[in-house]
């Protein structure tokens, strides 16, 4: 399915407000855009269209998006976004496991509306993306997400002992924690990833004292994709901070 | 590592409504026990003013000289029972009477040991009246009915000894009420008024918000429209930037309201402020372009495990205050340099800003420090709002400017 073809509903009872972000979206490619006023109008919409996505204003006239949302989540799992006027509704949406999958306070810009949109349509909908690549290439060698394998051009390297027809070509497979810390630095290429966030991706919560450990795996995952580990040229150290990739 | 102990804050320590609650509490303290010490001196006034005092039957005694033909008082103490509304009589050893001048009718002339016992204990015929012994005789002096209450009060002298610091303690527990049923009631209407501020700041900027959505929603759209001219794209341009300020403007109204009175919903949990310094240094090198930023963050030998309690997006909200300061300020030169170094100094953790820009302004530097409210410059704006968060944490903030140039911000926490 097109990332464009997904339902929205859209609840804001500012008329005004409703006809901008509708327009946006609309504009942005998105066919389907579903508009509501109220927590009883959005009820009614939410069975006549079943939304694949909901973008929730907190303040409505009947009724508060909170509760609203509590009532959908009763029989349906779709993804919420909520569209939130006041700092204080923040630390509540901070707070509350109440499982919306972003908010968005007011004022925004169109472009940061359609970000978080497709961000989350793609997260749920798990809808591919031309940036998140299967494969990705460094340099001589190619590392493949989808597989978790590095496919290595041993061209540069000196190869000479290699008695196999297809020497060229080396495979090696990425363990789970080093295919872990590879799909992170790959998601944020070219960007600084913090070694706490690289902590957090490979050993989820609780991940306080594996600064050392991830080191460790760093330096193995340089032995299978960097021609030099001792001096890397695609993940590079940020000193004191975390890891590029480039 | 970094030898700076001795902090100097010359900020107030105290928040001014905790300072106006307790003044209250000492002005309403002192005129609750001056109004008591004038009512009490006011009731002791009349207690003298409205006082009828027996003329003492020894005075009575020496005006009166015993003749043949009986006693006779004289011309002035005669006059002056009168006067005074007084009669008195004197008992010879057998209860007898042998004088008496303006005793009243139903009182009689002759008394048996248990009236006499009795009239001293209480009343001579409803008229009150007091005894005084003259050799074997008794002298009587009485008053007119309704005019004295007598009783006789006898305590134990363990009783009177505690009865001598009663009324001590009687002050104190007084006192002690008095403050803290004064610093209750101002508690609360100090928290409801501040209540009230906070819901009107948060009312005004929820409906900004909305119509600015529309400002800069649709400003946006025309900056990107191509039909449209480029000066009227570039004002568009305009638009939008100036509605992002507005809402920056609004999120520090909000939050600084909220410090302010230390009502913002702390969602206070264990953080590592190591790991809070570094998410915050990537997020501005990465948003920045390469090489227009230069950001050494140094951790300590064991600040890394720091942890302390403290509500993260504040903390983060303070340090790109900090960052984004040093940024608008930094000079000639054309790279942003700043060191932020992390430290631990026994139970607390000490974080340090400092860059190599123009530094802090004497302008700023006094609105830092003044206990006035500043919040006009916005220079200063953004530096309160660190202050606050800093001291919302129980930490304390000091900002100045480092001798070889730029400025520094040190603050520290207590750690968990």
């Amino acid at each position: 399915m097109n990332l464009y073809d997904y339902k929205i509903l859209l609840v804001d009872d500012e008329e005004t407000l409703r006809n901008m972000v509708s327009g946006f979206l609309q504009r942005a490619g998105f066919l389907h855009v579903t508009v509501a006023g109220s927590c009883r109008e959005a009820e009614a919409q939410f069975a006549k269209v079943t939304p694949h996505l909901v973008l929730l204003d907190v303040m409505l006239p009947d009724g508060d998006g909170f509760s609203l949302l509590k009532r959908l989540r009763e029989n349906s799992e779709v993804p919420v976004i909520f569209l939130s006027a006041r700092d204080e509704d923040e630390s509540r949406l901070r707070g509350l496991g109440l499982g919306a999958d972003d908010y968005i306070t007011k004022p925004f810009l169109p472009e940061e509306l359609i970000l978080r949109v497709t961000a989350v349509l793609k997260r749920v909908y798990r809808v591919k993306d031309v940036r998140e690549e299967e494969a990705i290439t460094l340099g001589s060698c190619l590392v493949d997400l989808g597989s978790g394998v590095v496919y290595r051009n041993r061209d540069g390297e000196d190869g000479g002992d290699e008695t196999k027809a297809d020497s060229v070509d080396a495979e090696v497979t990425l363990t789970a924690k080093e295919y872990a810390i590879i799909q992170k630095l790959a998601q944020e290429r070219g960007r600084i990833v913090t070694i706490d966030a690289l902590c957090d991706a490979v050993w989820q919560e609780g991940n306080f004292g594996y600064e050392n450990t991830l080191v460790v795996h760093i330096r193995r995952l340089r032995e299978k994709i960097e021609e030099d580990p001792s001096h890397p040229q695609h993940l590079l150290t940020v000193r004191g901070l975390g890891y590029r990739l480039v | 590592m970094k030898g700076k102990t001795n902090y100097k804050y010359s900020y107030k320590k105290i928040p001014r409504n905790i300072l106006y609650g307790m003044g209250m509490i000492v002005a309403i303290t002192f005129f609750t026990v001056m109004l008591n010490l004038f009512l009490f001196s006011f009731a002791l006034y009349h207690f003298y003013k409205l006082d009828a005092k027996y003329i003492s039957g020894g005075e009575i005694m020496d005006e009166l000289t015993p003749t043949e033909d009986g006693y006779v008082l004289s011309e002035a103490m005669s006059e002056k029972l009168a006067e005074e509304n007084q009669w008195a009589m004197l008992l010879d050893e057998n209860g007898r009477e042998v004088w008496s001048e303006g005793k009243p009718v139903e009182v009689g002339d002759s008394y048996t040991q248990a009236d006499i016992a009795r009239m001293t204990r209480w009343y001579l015929k409803g008229y009150p009246v007091r005894l005084r012994v003259w050799d074997d005789r008794i002298m009587v002096v009485g008053m007119q009915r309704d005019v004295m209450w007598k009783y006789n009060i006898e305590m134990t002298i363990s009783w009177m000894d505690f009865v001598k610091w009663v009324w001590a303690y009687f002050l104190i527990i007084n006192i002690v009420w008095i403050v803290v049923l004064t610093a209750v009631f101002i508690r609360r209407f100090m928290k409801n008024r501040e209540q009230t501020r906070i819901e009107w700041i948060a009312g005004i900027s929820h409906d900004i918000r909305t119509p600015l959505s529309m400002v800069m929603g649709y400003a946006d759209t025309l900056e990107r429209n191509g039909e449209l001219s480029e000066e009227a794209r570039q004002q568009a341009a305009v638009i939008r930037h100036q509605s992002l300020v507005m809402k920056e403007l609004i999120a520090d109204l909000n939050l600084t309201s909220q410090l302010e009175y230390s009502m913002q919903p702390f969602r206070k949990e264990e953080v590592r402020p190591a790991e809070v310094l570094r998410s915050i240094v990537a997020a501005f090198l990465n948003d920045n372009p390469e090489g227009t930023m230069e950001i050494a963050l140094e951790i300590a030998q064991g600040a890394e495990q720091l942890t302390m309690r403290a509500d993260r997006q504040l903390l983060l909200r303070a340090f790109r205050n900090l960052i984004g300061n040093s940024m608008r300020h930094s000079g000639q030169e054309e790279a942003v340099s700043m060191q932020i170094s992390l430290w631990r100094e026994k139970r607390k953790c000490c974080i340090r800003f400092e860059d190599k820009g123009v530094g802090y302004s004497e302008e700023v530097l006094r609105g830092l420090q003044s206990r006035s409210k500043n919040d006009a410059n916005p220079n200063i704006r953004g530096l309160e709002i660190v202050k606050k968060i800093v001291q919302a944490h129980g930490g304390r903030v000091r900002f100045g400017n480092r001798k070889e140039g730029g400025s520094f911000c040190e603050m520290w926490f207590l750690r968990s």
